[in-house]
């Protein structure tokens, strides 16, 4: 592959921690590996060089104010392939926590007698707003998952992001399950890809990479149930990160 | 077969002499979460539970592991291809009767018709398998199977007596293995010991389903169950927890991991789960198993009915691990019983 014709990338972010592009940058020596198949042009957390000709755009963040949407827009128009990076970006995160107040009461929280000077919007995931061709879950994004969309992409391929929870990569890792330590887990109803890293560091699934497709949120009630847990509390949880669309349990699929 | 005892010491000592001559897997308890056992590779013999409660997943993961390697490769053309055997051969200890007969049923279907050569190439690096009997808890139904006292492929097995273990050395292999280890004379004392074990085994097994396998795959096969798969399924996560912890499950997706130089890459073996929304996903889009009962059913079908058809034996072992796994306790002997009654109520009412 010459120079002329490496596809060009860029990097931007939206509302987040800017976190899933430090990971990125700690590839490291696969960053070498990536730069032999493509040039980097635009990329604010590492590098100062600028440009607004590129082909493949990783946008972090949420979409949180008029602007932003102005400018994913102009993103979308101007790159071939749009991937959404990591959890902001994918399902809102918790950007999108302030979506169950009203705008002008978060604003006053926020900002208190300055709250005039600023605009805001529910937050939500890009995909809310422009077409998005590739995803990256996760929060941080999934190094692993982000260099196969990275393949993905150079290849020409497709990349459907997993439709299986948690549980199946925490089962193969053998890991003890964490409701068997008396904790409660999103792995059931979470998208994995993320070779179950929490669980099989001790922790609980926080639902992070969004849920499957179709999650059996009556199931978990019942688990619930079991365990002693009352709905607030998985309400809770699952609010950390999953707020877009409106997390409804009323409205919870029993099949199929 | 011949019959002797070995004291607990000098099997301690047996298995120090293995794991300094071969990798050996055995059951180990979880450090953090005492009560829960995995199978492992062992550095001690200290590491070894002999007594432990079935583990997470079954040792079939010692020569069928969740996630194998299996070849690498190279593209374009002429695409070069080179398969991954770098393992040797290996030892088994302390498997239960209910994981030797699941062992035995993936030997059968691995070798029938399309003969899986990298499983039996596995299966022929494990050098030894012992067996040792067990106590259940309240999800072991082996006695409903008939597999509580299952041999399988073990060439040596252990029940535990008074003053150690009782030996059976059921093959040519397990007497090799045994070498100079000190083998005392069975006396009548020792096999009566060994025949309490088993009769006070079978007394504590509580779970069982309500008839025979024969009969529940006639009911199976009867069909008109829709209602309670349907009731299963709506507590049901579909999360393959039940599939990927069960010791006869043999379906496997395979994926192709392309690395950064996108010529070169490695062909990986995972286990899959048919409770998986995508397991029936062919191309086109079309799932021929969509709805979550359609793949609730498809996992009793194929224990106790396919595969019971195709081999005369139900691929399950009576190990529980199913009903262990699910989060939202779906529990395979409760939901039989509800299948047999529904089955049984509809008849009477005809």
């Amino acid at each position: 592959m010459t120079t002329q014709t490496k596809p060009r990338v860029a990097f931007f972010d939206f509302a987040c921690c800017e976190g899933c592009q430090l990971e990125v940058l700690s590839l490291e020596e696969q960053l070498l590996d990536m730069v032999e198949l493509v040039d980097i042009v635009t990329w604010r957390e590492a590098m100062s060089e600028k440009s607004d000709d590129y082909d493949i755009a990783f946008c972090e963040g949420s979409i949180t104010r008029e602007a932003d949407i102005e400018r994913i827009k102009h993103i979308r128009e101007t790159a071939d392939i749009l991937v959404s990076l990591g959890a902001c970006a994918t399902i809102g995160c918790h950007n999108a926590l302030k979506n169950q107040f009203s705008m002008d009461e978060v604003l006053y929280i926020v900002y208190g007698d300055r709250a005039e000077w600023f605009d805001t919007i529910p937050a939500r995931p890009i995909s809310a707003v422009v077409p998005v061709d590739y995803q990256v879950n996760g929060c941080p994004a999934s190094l692993p998952e982000f260099l196969t969309v990275f393949k993905h992409i150079l290849m020409g391929k497709e990349y459907k992001p997993p439709n299986q929870p948690v549980c199946v990569e925490c089962k193969l890792k053998d890991n003890l399950c964490v409701y068997d330590k008396g904790l409660l887990c999103l792995g059931p109803v979470t998208r994995c890809g993320c070779d179950a890293i929490c669980t099989s560091y001790g922790h609980t699934c926080f639902g992070c990479r969004g849920l499957v497709d179709e999650p059996n949120l009556n199931a978990a009630q019942d688990v619930l149930a079991k365990y002693g847990l009352s709905v607030e509390e998985i309400v809770g949880k699952f609010r950390v990160y999953n707020n877009w669309p409106e997390l409804s349990l009323e409205e919870s699929q029993s099949d199929g | 077969m011949s019959i002797c005892v070995i004291e607990h010491d000098e099997l301690c000592a047996l298995v120090e002499r293995l794991i300094r001559q071969w990798p050996v897997m055995g059951p180990r308890q979880r450090k953090q979460q005492p009560g829960f056992y995995y199978f492992d590779w062992l550095r001690s013999a200290d590491e070894l539970v002999w007594d432990y409660v079935t583990t997470t997943l079954p040792p079939k993961k010692a020569f069928f592991p969740p996630r194998e390697p299996f070849l690498e490769f190279s593209r374009p053309d002429p695409a070069k291809v080179r398969p991954i055997t770098d393992q040797g051969p290996f030892v088994l200890l302390g498997v239960h009767p209910c994981d030797l007969a699941a062992i035995e049923q993936l030997d059968i279907a691995y070798s029938d018709n399309a003969a899986d050569g990298r499983y039996l190439a596995n299966r022929a690096r494990t050098t030894a398998i012992i067996g040792v009997d067990c106590w259940p808890d309240e999800y072991c139904f082996c006695t409903s199977v008939g597999t509580e006292q299952a041999r399988g492929p073990a060439d040596l097995f252990l029940t535990p007596i008074g003053r150690g273990y009782l030996v059976e050395v059921r093959t040519p292999r397990g007497q090799k293995l045994l070498g100079d280890t000190a083998q005392l004379l069975a006396t009548d004392e020792d096999e009566a010991d060994a025949a309490y074990f088993r009769s006070e085994k079978q007394r504590r097994i509580t779970a069982q389903l309500e008839t025979t396998v024969e009969q529940f795959a006639d009911i199976l096969a009867e069909g008109g169950l829709t209602e309670v798969w349907q009731k299963v399924a709506d507590r049901c996560y579909s999360c393959g927890s039940c599939n990927l912890v069960c010791p006869t499950c043999f379906c496997f997706d395979i994926n192709d991991d392309i690395n950064l130089d996108l010529t070169t890459g490695t062909r990986i073996r995972t286990w899959d789960s048919c409770q998986l929304p995508d397991f029936a996903l062919v191309a086109g889009g079309y799932n021929f198993r969509r709805e979550r009962w359609e793949r609730v059913r498809h996992r009793w079908h194929r224990k106790f009915l396919y595969l019971y058809t195709q081999y005369g034996q139900p691929f399950c072992t009576g190990c529980g691990r199913c009903s262990r796994a699910c989060t939202a306790d779906i529990n395979l002997v409760e939901v039989s019983n509800d299948l047999i009654a529904y089955a049984q109520r509809e008849k009477r009412n005809v």
